[in-house]
């Protein structure tokens, strides 16, 4: 194989001697068990370069990078950052940042329940610093910081910065993860992993613009694409990786496209596959329908075949293994995800290999420990697994071990399908050739398997290759035709002239970009659904009962709403960290009795006892954080601790609220009902809270925490803070309930959880945390309550009242499941 | 070699403790040892037949409970809320449908088996189909329920009990209360099916992994439905039968089995997240959480504490198995 001469000449920026590179990785090696996923690879960065990282799948990019940030620690290597060496134990993805390192990552990292500017925030808090708590001045900063620095890299983006991330489109989401980390005025190097995937050339040439304007000021890039054209445009330097090493490096203009492609392929492997390719077995599979438009044959898949699913990552070919599966349940299906698709942790290996077999059978059969003893030694040993292991736990094995238990288990189902979803994923190299060899012999005995590997050498296994691009085949490489080259050319080549062929192939099977915005219609009729329910309600009082439409009436019927509006904000908070408190109304109702009691009788100890109760919320945070126990279990034990003590308070209803808690709900603005406005307050104080900065930190937490903990905000901290902030609301109802009622019952309180829980769905809150929304939790929690009035105003006994609100409970969250699935399916 | 949950760091670890950490039921053998010494000392009447008493009232949670363990192992932070409710509802209508007849007594019995059914069928396909988080659905059944209730306690009154369903619930065979045995064939069928069964071992692997379940080729949904079926089923028998027992149905007899429910389960050792389950320990977490209830009743502790109490242990428990056996998030 031939490579192209490298160039003598410098790079476009030479890294002189006097000035040393930003950072530095030399001789780093990284193992995961057995795979080497980078082997002795070094490389610098001087300022303002712009090294292009180019590679096949698989090559070990990502893995340099995550060691370069701080995310993984390499067994061997240095870095040096500016000439001065740093130990790995010291380096973290905060640090990095802290020296200026920034990385956009391919998966975006930010929250897209909240605003532009709200993103921003989260990035970097230090630009609130100075504003009063409350205040609403720190957005107004945000949003002009949001604002300079989208248009520094994408000028005229026509981005609001006070959309919601769910709202904006892809391609401008991922300008608003770049710009973020741009900003950053400490910024020495950015990484840029995949920048423009989801751009248009227009915006790719506003990147490439603000590249060149950054490198002038001594910032450097390190640029990872699959576009090779426009690495080669924007680079200094290229480095091309392949299998762990740094096989090539020198400055862009030594480059073309198509030698890089021949780099990254490499010398032509083995050929393919020679024995299996005979005459076609029986037909088994047959792949039709919009995937194949580009061929225009539907493809037919034979007893004995190997087919391989090729192309660059995501472009449909996991879809099509998935489509496959759903469509052939009974075939044998091996996941490379062992953690999430594979392994059932608490299994021996020998159960985690018969429940492949015992899963064809019907579930009332009975499990013969001999027959199942059987099937599993019979299979480790055709992947030469050590039948001695069959009985320690499946995670004490190497990965590439609990691999070969996995393909056990989809042979064992003993189907003529075998399903392949990058199945050696992280696998040593002696168990990969142990695990290709079955793959032969499965295909010999008669099966058909499908194979989709992010290895492309792998593919050489294959008898028939199919590569994917944008969600459809669009080239069929049969025996002879499969090299490393041709499918990395085809890939790649379609990445480089994709518009053009596209355009050109009658019906491009595209399932392109995503919607726009996935749930549009099932959000804006959440938002709406509270007001319309209670205007509903409202009218109907109004005409059953016009008393009812009137001061006083008002004033009474709404009375009874201000404890549960209180409540239903406090579950507001706790929800929108997806999780539920079932102690909420024990806890007002706890509140309720201390303070008909002890607050009354002994002030200095009835504030110590509520003071102690926030306590206990601030330890129920805790120890669901710490402890990982689910948040239903602890609060529905919790709820038993605040009966007890109710109990133990008062036995019996009964109690005398004291003066000035009465006094707080007993005034009156002529002309308005004094219970609406407490209501309003309460809105407007969860309102505040959800505003807030913290507000904003909390529905963080709610979308996507892991960004958020990597991004240096305390996990633990947080919980604590919402479980508290719950535990203030149910307070206030609690008070709420003495001053209205002017007594206590301990039991009162118990009846507001589902009621809590049902209007904050009502109000448009996400179960799955993150959205939250303080006035159509107000307006649910009213509707709730104007229910009941409404129920008896029409002669309704008080008994039928639970139903109503439970069924009212299931019928919203349905309705809500059925729209979403219907535009999921559109 | 069967599906017994295993550890993931015995490499370091004594047998000893391996062979605890796989039979996690010990905890609760021990616990309740303890309490009895403990009861003994308080009453200076240590005796099998103060044993007895404690180990009948068990034996009414252990149906139900058996039921809540097997929601709560398909995981995902299953369980169900309803139970209380089936109980109360069917306590009334086995009382009101029997009528003190052992002729109705088939009738009754499949009355509240099919009305524990019908409450499973719908809150799994409330959790299935309309995908309501579990906790959610189950607790909104249970609300609808209540009315249900409401409205049987004020249709009727009667306080006759079929004389074989009382002796199912109340006599004894050889001096040992016979729904003590029924108690002990339940949790060795439980047991069996657990261990010995394709369906147990597909529960159990749901509970660790849907997705790896699904995958598997395993029928997830179907097992997540039966699974509230079972719960539903055991929940409506345990109403016939606390009927039988306290002569009569009021409102509110099922409300002490929502706690202890899931108490008993966490106790016994059954993992909160799915995965593993052990019907002997659900047995011994129940025998325990009553043990509890009357040592504190019988030191005179006012009801209020032993609520306290209750619930402290159980989130002390919990807190304690903590992150025990379940890698990754919540």
């Amino acid at each position: 194989m031939a490579y192209p001469a490298l160039s003598e000449k410098p790079d476009t920026v030479p890294a002189s001697a006097t000035t040393p590179p930003v950072v530095a990785l030399d001789h780093i090696t990284r193992t995961f068990g057995p795979t080497t996923a980078n082997d002795d690879v070094s490389l610098a960065v001087p300022p303002g370069a712009v090294i292009g990282l180019i590679g096949a799948n698989g090559a070990g990019k990502s893995t340099l990078m995550r060691v370069l940030c701080g995310v993984t620690e390499p067994d061997s290597g240095t870095l040096t950052l500016g000439g001065t060496p740093v130990a790995f134990p010291d380096w973290s993805p905060t640090e990095a940042r802290r020296r200026g390192i920034r990385i956009v990552f391919q998966e975006l990292s930010l929250c897209v329940n909240l605003t532009v500017a709200e993103n921003f925030y989260l990035e970097d808090p230090s630009a609130a610093a100075g504003t009063p708590w409350g205040s609403p001045l720190w957005r107004g900063r945000y949003r002009k910081l949001a604002r300079a620095g989208i248009d520094a890299v994408f000028p005229d983006s026509g981005i609001d910065v006070d959309a919601r991330l769910s709202d904006l489109a892809l391609g401008q989401r991922q300008m608003v993860e770049i710009a973020r980390a741009a900003r950053d005025p400490n910024l020495r190097l950015l990484i840029l992993d995949e920048p423009t995937s989801s751009l248009d050339a227009g915006r790719a040439a506003q990147l490439q613009d603000f590249v060149r304007r950054s490198t002038a000021k001594g910032i450097a890039f390190i640029f990872i694409s699959h576009k090779l054209r426009e690495v080669l445009e924007i680079a200094s330097r290229v480095v091309v990786m392949r299998n762990g090493r740094v096989t090539r490096e020198g400055g862009a203009d030594a480059f073309t496209v198509h030698a890089l492609v021949e780099l990254m392929g490499g010398e032509a492997g083995r050929t393919a596959a020679t024995s299996s390719q005979t005459e076609a077995g029986r037909e088994i599979l047959r792949i039709t329908g919009p995937v194949t438009a580009p061929l225009g044959h539907d493809i037919t898949l034979h007893a004995g075949d190997i087919v391989g699913f090729a192309g660059l990552e995501g472009s449909g070919q996991r879809t099509q293994l998935h489509r496959i599966r759903l469509d052939n349940p009974d075939a044998g299906f091996v996941s490379g995800d062992r953690q999430r698709e594979g392994v059932f942790p608490q299994w021996t290996v020998l159960s985690n290999i018969s429940i492949g077999a015992l899963s064809r059978r019907p579930l009332a059969s009975i499990v013969s420990t001999e027959a199942e003893t059987e099937t599993g030694r019979h299979w480790a040993e055709r992947l030469r697994l050590d039948p001695g292991r069959l009985s320690s736990n499946v995670l004490h094995l190497s990965g590439g071990n609990q691999q070969k238990a996995l393909v056990a288990r989809a042979l064992a189902r003993q189907s003529d399908i075998l399903l392949l979803d990058d199945p050696t994923r992280g696998v040593d190299v002696a168990s990969k050739h142990d695990f290709y060899r079955v793959v032969r012999q499965t295909a010999e005995a008669g099966a058909v398997v499908v194979w989709y590997s992010t290895e492309d050498i792998e593919l050489l296994e294959c008898t028939r290759v199919l590569v994917f691009h944008k969600g459809a085949i669009v080239r069929e490489l049969v025996g002879a035709e499969i090299s490393e080259e041709s499918i990395v050319d085809t890939a790649f080549l379609h990445e480089k002239t994709g518009h053009e062929k596209t355009s050109a192939t009658p019906t491009p099977a595209a399932p392109a970009a995503p919607p726009r915005s996935p749930h549009r219609a099932a959000d804006r009729l959440t938002s709406v659904i509270p007001l319309i329910s209670l205007a509903a309600v409202c009218a109907a009082l109004a005409t059953l009962n016009p008393a009812s439409a009137s001061l006083f009436g008002i004033d009474l019927l709404l009375s009874s709403a201000v404890p549960l509006v209180l409540i239903a904000l406090a579950q507001m908070f706790v929800v929108g960290g997806s999780q539920i408190d079932l102690g909420i109304g024990a806890f007002a109702g706890l509140v309720n009795v201390v303070g008909a009691t002890v607050l009354t009788d002994q002030p200095a100890l009835g504030v110590v006892l509520l003071a102690a109760g926030i306590g206990g919320y601030a330890i129920i945070g805790a120890l669901i954080e710490r402890r990982r126990i689910p948040a239903i279990v602890v609060t529905l034990g919790a709820s038993f601790i605040w009966l007890g003590c109710g109990y133990t308070l008062q036995s019996a209803p009964g109690g005398m609220a004291p003066d000035w808690l009465m006094a707080a709900v007993a005034w009156q603005i002529p002309g308005l009902p004094t219970s609406l406005l407490l209501i309003l307050a309460a809105g407007v104080c969860g309102l505040l809270v959800d505003r807030s900065r913290l507000g904003v930190v909390l529905r963080g937490f709610g979308n996507n925490a892991a960004a958020l903990s990597q991004g240096g905000w305390s996990a633990l901290r947080h919980t604590m803070l919402r479980y508290v902030i719950a535990g203030v609301f149910a307070m206030m109802a609690g008070l709420a309930l003495t001053a209205i009622t002017t007594a206590s019952d301990i039991n009162a309180g118990s009846g507001f959880t589902l009621l809590s829980i049902a209007a904050v769905v009502i109000g448009g809150c996400h179960l799955l945390g993150g959205t939250i929304s303080a006035p159509g939790v107000v307006a649910g929690a009213v509707t709730l309550s104007l229910i009941g009035s409404l129920l008896s105003f029409l002669g309704v006994s008080t008994d039928y009242n639970a139903a109503v609100q439970g069924l009212l409970l299931v019928a919203i969250l349905g309705l809500r499941t059925l729209l979403e699935r219907r535009e999921s399916a559109e | 070699m069967t599906a017994v949950p295993n550890t993931h760091r015995s490499t370091g670890q004594s047998s000893f403790l391996h062979w605890v950490e796989t039979r996690r039921w010990i905890w609760s053998l021990i616990g309740i040892a303890v309490l009895w010494l403990v009861l003994g000392a308080l009453t200076s009447r240590l005796s099998l037949q103060s044993m007895s008493g404690v180990v009948s009232s068990a034996a009414f949670l252990l149906f139900p409970a058996l039921g809540q363990m097997i929601v709560v192992t398909t995981g995902r932070g299953n369980i169900d809320l309803s139970i209380p409710s089936v109980i109360t509802l069917t306590a009334f209508l086995s009382v009101n449908i029997i009528d003190g007849s052992n002729a109705l007594l088939p009738v009754g019995i499949l009355a509240v088996t099919a009305v524990g059914l019908a409450v499973g069928a719908v809150n799994a396909a409330l959790v299935l189909w309309l995908r309501i988080p579990a906790m959610i659905a189950t607790l909104a059944t249970g609300y609808v329920l209540a009315t249900g209730t409401l409205l049987a306690n004020r249709s009727f009154s009667t306080y006759q009990v079929s004389p074989a369903l009382a002796w199912f619930a109340t006599g004894r065979v050889a001096g040992v209360p016979v729904i003590v045995l029924a108690a002990l064939a339940a949790t060795l069928l439980c047991a069996f099916v657990l261990r010995r069964t394709v369906f147990g071992r597909a529960l159990s692997a749901v509970g660790q992994n849907q997705r790896a379940a699904e995958l598997a080729g395993l029928p997830a949904a179907r097992i997540v439905a039966i699974a509230f079926l079972t719960s539903g089923a055991a929940a409506g028998l345990t109403g016939a039968l606390l009927a039988a027992r306290a002569g009569g149905a009021f409102l509110d007899m099922g409300s002490p089995f929502l706690l202890q429910s899931v108490g008993a389960v966490v106790l016994g050792g059954t993992l909160i997240f799915g995965g593993s389950a052990t019907a002997l320990g659900t047995l011994f977490g129940s025998v325990l959480l009553v043990l509890i209830v009357t040592t504190m009743q019988i030191a005179g502790l006012p009801g209020g504490t032993q609520e306290i109490i209750q619930g402290g242990v159980i989130i002390a428990v919990l807190a304690l198995a903590g992150a025990a056996g379940k890698p990754g998030r919540r």
